[in-house]
Formats: C-alpha cells, sequence, structure tokens
C-alpha cells in the first residue's frame, strides 16, 4: 500500500509539473502576442504620424499657393483695365 | 464577458445614399471602433479581477484556469482585431486625405498655369501696342556701331595728330632746322615702321631728295600708322569703316599739307637769301674765309650727323642748337650793310661791323 501511494503521489506531481509547464508556456504565448501587438501599435503610430506631418506640410504649401493666387486674383479685378481690348 | 460579446455583434450597416452620407457611416463606425477600444481595457480589468475572486473563493481551481485562458485568447484575439479594424480605418482615412491634397494641389497648378497663360498675353498684347506706338528710328547699317566707338576713335586721331604737329613744330621752333630734315626725320620716323631699317638708312641719305616726296611719304606713313593703332586698338570686326576713318585722315592731312607748304614757301626765301650772300661772298674774295665761318649751313652739310630726336637730346646739345638760331637775323643785317655798302668809299664800315662778331 505504501509502495502504491508512493507511486501515486509521484504521478501526482509529475501531472503537477506538466501542468505547471503548460501554464508557463501559455503564459509566455499570450506575453508573445501581447508584446508584438504592442510593436505594431508603435510602428502604426510612426508611420500614422509620417503621414500626418506630410500631409501637414501638402496643407501649408497648398494653403500658401491658394493666398497667393487670391492676392493675383485680387490685383486683376482691382484693375479691369488690364483686361479691356 | 457580456460586453464583448455585445460589442462584436454590430448591425450589418445599409447602403448609402450619397458621399456624405457614405462618410457620416464611416466616421460612425470608426468612433464606435475606438469606443470598443477604450471599453475593452475596463473589460480586461473586471475580468481579470473576477477570475482573481474565483480562483481564491472557488473550489474547482482547474475549471476556473480553464476559463481564464479561454477568456484570455478570445481577449487577444479581439483585440488584434479592434486594432486592426481602427488602424485600417485610420490608414484608410489617412491615405483618403492625402488623394484631396494631391486633386487639391494638382487643381490649384491648373488655376496657376491659367493665371500664367493670361499674364503671358497681358505682357504680350501690352507689348504690342506699345510698339505699334513708338515709331524707331533706322540707321543704315555703316553707320551703326557698337559703342561710340567713332567719336572715341576720333577723339584719339585728334590727340595723336596733334601731339605730332606740337612735337615738331616745337622741335622746328627750337633747333632751327630746316624743314626738309625735319620732314625727312618724319619720313623716315614712319619707314622704319613700315619697310625695316634698310629703308629706314635710304631715308636718311635721301634728305636732299624733293620736299613734296617726303611729305607724301609722311602723310601716307602716318596715315598708315594711324590706322594700324586703330586696328590695334579697335576689334577687327570693324574693318568695313577702314575705308570712312581713312577719308577723315586724308583730310586732316590735307590741313597739314597747306600748313606745310606755308613753311616751305619760307624756306624758299631764306634759300633766296643765302644765294644772294653767296653771290656777294664771290665778289669779295678776301673777306670769304670770314663770311664763310659766320655761314653754318654749309658746314653742317659738310659734316652730316644723324639727327636725334628732341627727348634724345641733352640740355647742352640743345643750347648748341640755339646758337644757329642767331644766324639768320644776323645774315638779314650782314645782307643789308652789304647791299647798302658802296664798293670804293665804305669798306670800312663791312670791317667795322664784322668786327663786331
Amino acid at each position: 500500500m505504501a509502495r502504491a501511494g508512493g507511486i501515486t503521489e509521484a504521478v501526482n506531481v509529475g501531472i503537477a509539473v506538466q501542468a505547471d509547464w503548460d501554464n508557463r508556456e501559455f503564459i509566455s504565448q499570450i506575453s508573445h502576442n501581447v508584446r508584438s501587438l504592442f510593436d505594431f501599435l508603435v510602428k502604426f503610430e510612426a508611420t500614422t504620424k509620417s503621414k500626418l506631418a506630410s500631409l501637414n506640410e501638402k496643407l501649408d504649401t497648398l494653403e500658401r499657393r491658394l493666398e497667393l493666387i487670391e492676392v493675383q486674383v485680387g490685383t486683376a479685378t482691382a484693375n479691369p483695365s488690364l483686361f479691356m481690348p | 464577458m457580456e460586453t464583448m460579446v455585445a460589442s462584436a455583434s454590430i448591425p450589418f450597416p445599409r447602403e448609402p445614399a450619397n458621399y456624405d452620407e457614405a462618410s457620416m457611416h464611416h466616421t460612425l463606425l470608426f468612433s464606435d471602433s475606438l469606443k470598443d477600444l477604450k471599453n475593452l481595457r475596463k473589460q480586461l480589468y473586471s475580468a481579470a479581477e473576477y477570475f482573481e475572486y474565483s480562483y481564491t473563493n472557488d473550489d474547482q481551481k482547474q475549471i476556473v484556469v480553464d476559463t481564464l485562458k479561454d477568456y484570455a485568447i478570445k481577449a487577444l484575439v479581439n483585440t488584434v482585431d479592434h486594432l486592426g479594424s481602427v488602424t485600417y480605418k485610420v490608414t484608410d482615412l489617412l491615405d483618403e486625405k492625402v488623394d484631396e491634397v494631391s486633386g487639391t494641389e494638382l487643381r490649384v497648378s491648373c488655376i496657376e498655369q491659367r493665371l500664367r497663360s493670361c499674364q503671358e498675353y497681358i505682357d504680350s498684347e501690352g507689348l504690342s501696342q506699345q510698339s505699334l506706338v513708338i515709331d524707331t528710328p533706322k540707321y543704315h547699317k555703316r553707320y551703326v556701331l557698337p559703342g561710340n566707338y567713332i567719336l572715341v576713335f576720333s577723339i584719339c586721331i585728334k590727340c595723336l595728330l596733334k601731339t605730332f604737329l606740337l612735337f615738331y613744330f616745337f622741335r622746328l621752333s627750337v633747333s632751327g632746322l630746316s624743314f626738309s630734315s625735319i620732314f625727312s626725320d618724319v619720313s623716315c620716323s614712319v619707314g622704319e615702321t613700315m619697310q625695316g631699317a634698310n629703308v629706314t638708312k635710304s631715308k636718311y641719305q635721301g634728305c636732299s631728295q624733293d620736299n613734296r616726296d617726303d611729305w607724301h611719304e609722311f602723310k601716307n606713313g602716318s596715315v598708315l600708322v594711324m590706322l594700324s593703332l586703330y586696328l590695334f586698338w579697335c576689334d577687327f570686326s570693324f574693318c568695313e569703316h577702314i575705308l570712312v576713318v581713312y577719308h577723315k585722315c586724308t583730310k586732316m592731312m590735307d590741313v597739314i599739307m597747306k600748313l606745310f607748304e606755308l613753311q616751305l614757301q619760307k624756306r624758299h626765301q631764306l634759300q633766296s637769301e643765302k644765294g644772294a650772300l653767296h653771290h656777294l661772298l664771290r665778289v669779295l674774295p678776301s673777306n670769304q674765309e670770314r663770311f664763310c665761318s659766320l655761314i653754318p649751313c654749309p658746314k653742317r652739310n659738310k659734316h652730316p650727323e644723324p639727327q636725334k630726336s628732341a627727348s634724345m637730346r641733352l640740355p647742352a646739345e640743345r643750347d648748341n642748337r640755339k646758337e644757329p638760331d642767331q644766324f639768320p637775323s644776323k645774315s638779314k643785317r650782314l645782307l643789308k650793310a652789304l647791299l647798302s655798302r658802296r664798293k670804293s668809299k665804305k669798306d670800312d664800315m663791312l670791317y667795322t661791323y664784322l668786327d663786331e662778331y
């Protein structure tokens, strides 16, 4: 009986160790996935920031060009004699 | 747990009618996705607290652990889906805005090009109107030169001529040389530039030639020297104007020719006076040696010396040159004395006059 009880106890310990290793593996996999998700978010932030910066620059340039065109059109409309034949 | 299931059950959107409605629909979906991401954090924290409480209080811990594992996997997958959806929408929105900006830049470029073409048209029209109004004078090609080369050249020619004339008339007045020797010098100096040393030597020896030949050589040589100076000074592309310049130079030389002829007449008068003096000396053979010592010209012809320019002479030589200057006036006085002399009675007057020297 004692011998059988010793074997059962050893088996239980082995099952517990195996379950512990399984849990550790699961946790490491979850941590790896969360880390990958975090890396993706960092890259997405950098890409989005660069895109927004380029878009802001384009909008500034466009705004200046539009102001220049507005001034030119205003000058032309202020002197209608230039368009007289 | 319930909220995660509820967030996954989004109703299927109907088709948008126009652009504004579609943009509103996309904006609503994007805002819902962002709200789900914000709520996901609270759900995860609440799930973690629930499983912790269950694991400590419940006896069936293995079931709690298995349930926790399933929930963590589903939460991770749901988070990845949400993040993917949100990032895709954000990227799509950014690309859409970039495309709009590019389209706007293209339209602005079109407007700028139209404005530029309008400006060029206005400028060309104004230029054509002004060109029709202004009546530009037209000159013949040979009178048009780049810059004021004709003006500058005429000034240069005048300066050169003044320098020539001043130099030789000064030499004439100071040294008292005859015009033939002076202009033979001039022709020799021109001959040096034109024909070389051999010709120069012949010109020195030919001082007794006709003065008119010397003058023509001097004239042609001076014109050629001035023309060569002009060609050296100006560009050779103006060679078509040489003829005009040559005519100008010849006109100026004609003026100098008249002056030269006047001086030549004076020289002939002087030679006639000298001839009369020699005739009188033959009449008085006893006093010939004394008279010959008084006459400088034949002695100088006996011992010809190479003529030096005024700048090359020393001051002592210039003083020596001034001495013969007194002889023409003295010879005139002597000639008057001889002409008024009576051969038989008044020889004493001549001897007393000669004793003054």
